[in-house]
């Protein structure tokens, strides 16, 4: 499963991508050549937005800086196992950092979430994505992110990058747990075409 | 394995975002990997966090930083994932972590006719369980009365109540206000892994459910 991942990939990066420094084409230099220069450019381009997620925990800057590091050592030892049909750098990226908040922030185990992707590997659903594909649905998903409305905007950024359970996200804006529920359905409603698109 | 009942959508983005409490981590996980769909589901929702990590501000990194990855890179690498050996078979990847010797070997407990539960130790005395229920066919499923999120993910056997039949790899995750009463199937004892709020004691839940059938 994994060669077969890996061949896709080679398909897409000698198919005329070019050698920019946009995160996608970055990784995939690091999951076939181990490029160092990838790495540091990809740590360049989304370490700092990974330290500004940390910051908005509460964490300090010592502590955010270590996760940054925690972050991309990740990346380096997982990169082989990346492929665009596991999404855009920027996702894959999310989900590591997001392993790491679990484990380092709410000190709970992150396990289910690794047994979960090598459930995932295990079962190979390629999906055919491409790399310019994916680069343009986050662009969409982006935007589309923007167009939500203020409340629907405010329970996803509480939840996913202030890392708020949803009961918190309740008290915190003083409206009852299922309008919370209520305006995240709706959200994922509206950027649904997007995230659907393409994958 | 054809899942029918899919945990609601925000659950879903709870499990994405990383904020639930591993009980209900670990339900939706199990979930997962039985259902493919439900997967796919997830890989579009995390495309929420990729969106909202690349639109984020940066935050200059300190001086040095780079050096200081630079110098950590070894050559080790995660290696493609493979099962523990010895993790059990009959149970899916993400739960053999809290169940490692599989369905077998639960020690259950008598909780009341035809009922058994058996909690599993997460690593934390927190708000929240993660326990298995076993009912055996025709005696109802003591699991109404919310007040609390609870996911309850059927791991063998069904069960059926107004919303239908749950087999293997259902979920039911309902908003805590719905009024059901699940009855085992006929055929193999239902069982069922369940997360609730350690607020409300199973115990006690169950028997408020039973009282109006057994008169305990």
């Amino acid at each position: 499963m994994y060669s077969i991942a890996m061949s896709e990939s080679r398909t897409g990066s000698s198919s005329g991508i070019p050698q920019s420094a946009d995160a996608e084409t970055l990784l995939m230099r690091i999951a076939q050549d181990r490029d160092r220069e990838a790495l540091a450019a990809l740590f360049s381009l989304l370490g700092p937005r990974v330290k500004a997620m940390m910051l908005k925990l509460g964490a300090s800057e010592a502590i955010a800086e270590d996760m940054v590091q925690e972050t991309f050592l990740a990346v380096w030892r997982k990169a082989h196992l990346y492929s665009t049909d596991r999404g855009a750098a920027s996702t894959w990226i999310f989900t590591i950092a997001r392993n790491l908040r679990i484990d380092q922030f709410r000190r709970q185990s992150n396990k289910p979430y690794e047994d979960l992707e090598t459930v995932t590997l295990e079962s190979a659903e390629p999906n055919g994505s491409v790399l310019v594909e994916q680069r343009q649905v986050i662009g969409r998903v982006t935007d589309a992110l923007k167009s939500l409305s203020a409340e629907q905007q405010e329970v996803v950024r509480l939840s996913f990058l202030y890392d708020l359970p949803h009961a918190q996200i309740a008290e915190r804006i003083g409206i009852p747990l299922g309008t919370v529920k209520s305006r995240l359905r709706l959200a994922y409603e509206r950027l649904r075409p997007m995230l659907e698109d393409l994958q | 394995m054809t899942v029918t009942h899919h945990p609601d959508i925000a659950t879903l983005m709870a499990f994405s975002a990383g904020t639930l409490d591993e009980p209900y981590a670990a339900v939706i996980a199990t979930h997962l990997a039985m259902s493919e769909g439900g997967r796919e589901t997830v890989r579009h929702i995390n495309v929420i966090g990729g969106a909202l990590l690349a639109d984020e501000k940066p935050a200059a990194l300190s001086d040095g930083a780079l050096t200081r990855l630079m110098t950590k890179l070894g050559d080790d690498r995660i290696e493609y994932p493979r099962r523990d050996k010895g993790a059990a078979d009959d149970i899916p990847l993400p739960l053999s972590k809290y169940l490692p010797n599989g369905l077998k070997s639960v020690k259950w407990r008598w909780t009341g006719p035809g009922v058994a539960t058996a909690d599993l130790a997460w690593g934390r005395d927190g708000r929240s369980r993660l326990m298995l229920l076993r009912v055996a066919a025709g005696r109802p499923v003591p699991e109404h009365g919310h007040g609390g999120q609870e996911l309850t993910l059927i791991l063998q056997g069904a069960y059926r109540d107004r919303f239908g039949v749950f087999a293997v790899g259902d979920i039911a995750d309902h908003d805590e206000d719905v009024e059901h009463q699940p009855i085992a199937e006929p055929g193999d004892d239902c069982i069922c892994l369940v997360a609730v709020d350690a607020k409300l004691t199973f115990q006690g839940r169950l028997m408020r459910a039973l009282q109006p059938l057994f008169g305990i």
